[in-house]
């Protein structure tokens, strides 16, 4: 058989699933004792370019709890023409469309290879996408004149069919009514006054459009009349809006010296909800939030206009001295789950070098499966490119954004749900297969993901049923169905469907095989997952030891050591790099909040709480590639002693890209050798990590920050703040004539680390 | 078709600004599959087998001599003329060539005015005005020197695309127009835009028989 690491690949590819366990222990006890808990990371619209979709609707089990998808693992009766439900064991008729088939003649749901299929739903309207761009107008000139050249340039990149409108805000919140006619009006709202989504639906005149299609209904196409004043297709308002663009100004009403902008974040927010929730319930939307600065008036202020008081920090917070903190974050948090609950996701795109309030927004984002951008100004690339690759395109030309999405998880009898950890809500929908451990968001079996792409990745987390004393029978093999039916960016409905097994093994018996096929790539992302969920609301010394106290008992349940000899201790493969993880985990941004603003926190926890397995490792434990004359660029540690004077570096944290170039290497470039012909090679060495940070550059979501800096520079503090402070000025003049270059910190090393690690875990003691 | 190129991210407003790239490029990278993957990672040494201290660089016995003046020259060598050629391709701006003789406005119009025209028959004359009325900027940009050489170029080419009536070709040059060169052509770019929309729900005869009026 082939290697446990081909054959996670290999799942990976086909499911876009990675379980930390790919041996399943048989009971709940011996599953506790793994420590890691069985769960995994699934990507439910993965990429899969050699997959078409087939043209008919799957076939469900007829148990009405169970409805489970008829797939590979399901048992056929070809001749009797029945097939049984692999979850509940019911025997189900096949529908008379499939009274063709037999051994040699089966659908494609039914073929071992098919594990992942994608159906296209025959059923229903189709309504077609909506962007509502809601604009901040309080922003310096240069940063407004870069932002309405971006929308305008959005026109272009929409589906000509899309739907757009445009709220626009300052002190005042206006609503533009969008017509193909010269005259364009505008609905004026006072940005102090919270208004009921009612009130918002009467004042823009929508409460007649409403009516048939409120809860029950969804999908009823509203009367067009009412709603195409402030919601219209591109193809026939493009060049209005463009006008209409062109034409904003900076916010008119005056700002005194010492104050800051008044800023109605909050009402245009709940303006931009309650206007899609009258109009287009249960059909993908975007509202788009740009904003320049936090919050400043109304409901959701995050801080006063008095430029005296600086906006909360972490240390505010732990003071309990942020005066608008809980109140800001439960009126956001409403926000989110109303535009949730209709489908509808939300982005923030904040540019400012201040805090923005994302702290006190983020859940808009974070509940709706919306994007966070977060910038220094709308004039910079990052912004500009970033924003363009939201409307990025996959291999067949359909943009890379779905919408409305459900997933729904079913399991074998051995197992139940906890819960899930990602960019969505539950459904809270009950069932025999919900577990009492929540674990995340919990309690139920569907989720909804209002906004997905090829890349949104769900940690979910399972737990097994038996007790100690009636384990899962051996040979046999556990199955967990996902199904996610979501709105294609072709506005086609769509169900994907990925069925997988693996098999159970006693825990006492069999424990190396469980051992074998531990994945730690993906037990690090979702134990990181837990910690940083946990680090949302508890205290930051609590969630590391607990982290710490999760790798003690791995070690000590899968290392092999005589008692209380350290130095015996040893890890085997599958275990290898998992404690560096965790080390570099606990020196992450997700979990310490040192030198990061509330607002920055919140941010790359964000992007690490959606992230695909590949982009999740790197922002735990960045990667260090060296280039050097001695051979091809290789993977070299995180760790002090990989910066050497004659050596590139490249390291990509995710949110930034850094090359690095050894004192030597930086001499001669300054020498000018890479412009003497005959050391071309030398010239060649500094464009090749070039070369492999632009293609980085020109695919990653959002686009990172770039930092080209060598020895001694003042940047170089990018590459010395991530890699392990192996050798430091403590420690110096004991290492001898070691090569590396030591950092200045009193930062515990991975070499120490790892001394307490083993120390602890051979401790008869604990 | 679209220019090839990458310029510096905007450091003045944005830290560590990464370098911004062209339409063409963005959407080259977008279908591509990436050369390499920079994801490996390695084991901590102390981690499998004896301790070792040092990491696994130091362990090659390779030259890293402490960097003593003067400086010694890099290690010298030619390169074969084939990773050259991987490197030229990779590094230098491509663009159309540069000597093309002198594009004028008028050709450029007289294929979107007779666009413009098939679509006079039926389309809102609204619409049709507002095109005609961003076309008339487009030409006053152009004659007053507001418009930089790439996009005259680009305009020609999209101009012949319409002309043979390449509806998806034209658009792909809008659209790399756009988002290229924003601060030029927002204000008039649409109305190309629009013209290009009108003109290919239209069936291919009404542009037959403009031709062979002509």
């Amino acid at each position: 058989m082939a290697t446990y690491q081909e054959f996670i690949q290999q799942n990976e590819e086909r499911d876009g699933v990675r379980f930390s366990w790919n041996v399943w222990p048989s009971s709940r006890l011996e599953a506790t004792r793994m420590v890691v808990p069985l769960s995994c990371l699934y990507t439910p619209l993965k990429e899969r370019p050699d997959l078409p979709p087939v043209q008919y609707e799957p076939v469900l089990c007829s148990r009405t709890t169970c409805k489970a998808v008829l797939n590979p693992l399901c048992q056929v009766d070809f001749r009797a023409k029945l097939w049984t439900c692999n979850f509940c064991f019911q025997r189900n008729p096949f529908p008379p469309a499939y009274a063709g088939i037999s051994e040699v003649n089966q659908p494609a749901e039914l073929m071992p290879q098919f594990s992942t299929i994608e159906y296209i739903m025959q059923r229903g309207p189709q309504t077609p996408l909506i962007f509502l761009y809601v604009v901040d107008t309080c922003l310096e000139e240069e940063d407004l004149q870069a932002l309405k050249e971006s929308l305008q340039m959005s026109l272009s990149l929409l589906p000509p069919d899309a739907l757009v409108g445009l709220i626009t805000f300052g002190r005042m919140v206006q609503v533009h009514e969008l017509s193909c006619e010269g005259i364009s009006k505008s609905f004026v709202f006072r940005g102090t006054k919270d208004l009921s989504a009612k009130q918002i639906e009467e004042m823009l005149g929508l409460s007649k459009a409403s009516t048939p299609a409120q809860q029950g209904r969804p999908l009823q196409p509203p009367d067009q009349t009412c709603t195409s004043r402030f919601l219209q297709p591109v193809h026939k308002i493009d060049m209005n809006l463009t006008d209409l663009l062109g034409e904003l100004q900076r916010d008119p009403w005056p700002v005194p010296q010492g104050k800051r902008p008044l800023r109605s974040t909050g009402i245009a927010l709940s303006i931009a909800v309650g206007l899609l929730e009258g109009t287009f319930p249960n059909t993908g939307a975007r509202i788009m939030l740009f904003t320049g600065g936090p919050p400043t008036q109304g409901p959701g202020m995050v801080v006063g206009d008095e430029l005296k008081t600086p906006i909360r920090s972490w240390h505010d917070i732990e003071k309990d001295n942020a005066r608008h903190l809980k109140k800001a974050t439960k009126y956001y948090e409403a926000l989110a789950n109303r535009a949730a609950a209709n489908g509808h996701c939300v982005d923030i795109y904040a540019c400012a070098l201040d805090q923005t309030g994302l702290l006190e927004m983020k859940c808009c984002a974070n509940l709706t499966g919306g994007y966070i951008v977060m910038g220094d100004s709308f004039n910079t690339s990052l912004f500009k490119q970033t924003f363009q690759r939201v409307f990025s395109k996959d291999y067949n030309g359909h943009f890379q954004m779905a919408f409305g999405g459900v997933i729904e998880v079913k399991v074998s009898r051995e197992l139940k749900v906890s819960g899930t950890i990602g960019p969505c809500i539950s459904l809270n929908a009950k069932g025999q297969s919900v577990s009492e451990n929540e674990v995340g968001i919990g309690g139920t079996t569907h989720w909804k993901v209002c906004g997905l792409n090829p890349f949104t990745t769900l940690g979910i987390y399972f737990e097994v049923v038996n007790q100690h004393n009636a384990p899962v029978p051996q040979g046999g093999r556990g199955a967990i169905q996902f199904i996610t039916q979501y709105q294609h960016s072709s506005t086609q409905r769509r169900i994907r469907v990925t069925t997988i097994a693996r098999s159970w093994a006693d825990a006492q018996s069999q424990l190396q095989h469980i051992e074998a096929s531990f994945d730690q790539e993906a037990s690090a992302v979702l134990m990181a997952r837990l910690g940083v969920y946990r680090a949302e609301s508890e205290e930051g010394p609590d969630v590391l030891r607990w982290l710490d106290r999760q790798l003690i008992r791995l070690c000590q349940k899968f290392g092999q050591f005589h008692k209380d000899d350290p130095s015996s201790f040893r890890l085997s493969e599958a275990f290898s790099l998992y404690p560096q993880f965790m080390f570099h985990l606990r020196r992450s941004p997700f979990l310490q909040v040192f030198n990061n603003s509330p607002d920055e926190s919140s941010y790359y926890r964000h992007h690490f709480m959606r992230q695909d397995l590949t982009q999740s490792l790197i922002m735990i434990q960045p990667v260090l590639y060296s280039y050097s004359f001695y051979g091809p660029p290789e993977p070299v540690l995180l760790d002090s002693s990989s910066i050497l004077p004659d050596r590139i570096l490249l390291m990509d944290t995710f949110f930034q890209l850094v090359i690095y170039h050894g004192e030597t290497i930086a001499q001669w470039r300054k020498a000018g050798y890479q412009d003497m012909a005959e050391y071309e090679n030398f010239k060649q060495l500094l464009q090749a990590p070039l070369d492999d940070a632009q293609e980085i550059l020109q695919s990653r979501f959002p686009m990172p920050r770039y930092i080209d800096t060598e020895h001694g520079g003042s940047q170089a503090r990018f590459l010395l703040s991530k890699v392990n402070p192996s050798q430091t000025h403590n420690n110096l003049y004991s290492w001898g004539q070691e090569t590396g270059a030591p950092i200045l910190t009193d930062d515990v090393s991975l070499q120490v680390f790892m001394d307490h690690l083993k120390k602890l875990a051979v401790s008869s003691a604990s | 078709m679209a220019d090839l190129y990458v310029k510096p991210g905007n450091h003045e407003r944005g830290w560590n600004d990464p370098p911004q790239f062209s339409y063409g490029l963005q959407a080259q990278a977008q279908g591509a599959p990436k050369r390499n993957l920079l994801n490996k990672r390695v084991p901590p040494p102390q981690m499998n087998g004896p301790q070792s201290n040092t990491g696994s660089l130091a362990n090659k016995g390779t030259p890293s001599a402490p960097p003593t003046m003067p400086l010694a020259p890099p290690p010298c060598a030619s390169v074969s003329p084939q990773q050259k050629r991987s490197e030229e391709d990779n590094s230098t701006v491509i663009t159309s060539s540069d000597s093309e003789p002198d594009i004028h406005v008028d050709t450029v119009m007289l294929v979107l005015n007779w666009a413009l025209a098939v679509c006079q028959s039926t389309v809102k004359k609204q619409v049709c005005d507002d095109i005609s009325k961003r076309l008339n900027l487009f030409v006053d940009m152009w004659n007053s020197g507001k418009l930089s050489l790439p996009v005259k170029k680009r305009m020609n080419i999209l101009a012949q695309e319409i002309k043979k009536q390449n509806w998806n070709a034209a658009d792909e040059i809008h659209r790399s127009l756009i988002v290229d060169h924003i601060n030029e052509v927002s204000q008039w770019m649409v109305g190309v835009k629009r013209l290009i929309a009108e003109s290919r729900s239209l069936p291919a005869e009404v542009f037959t028989v403009e031709t062979s009026e002509d």
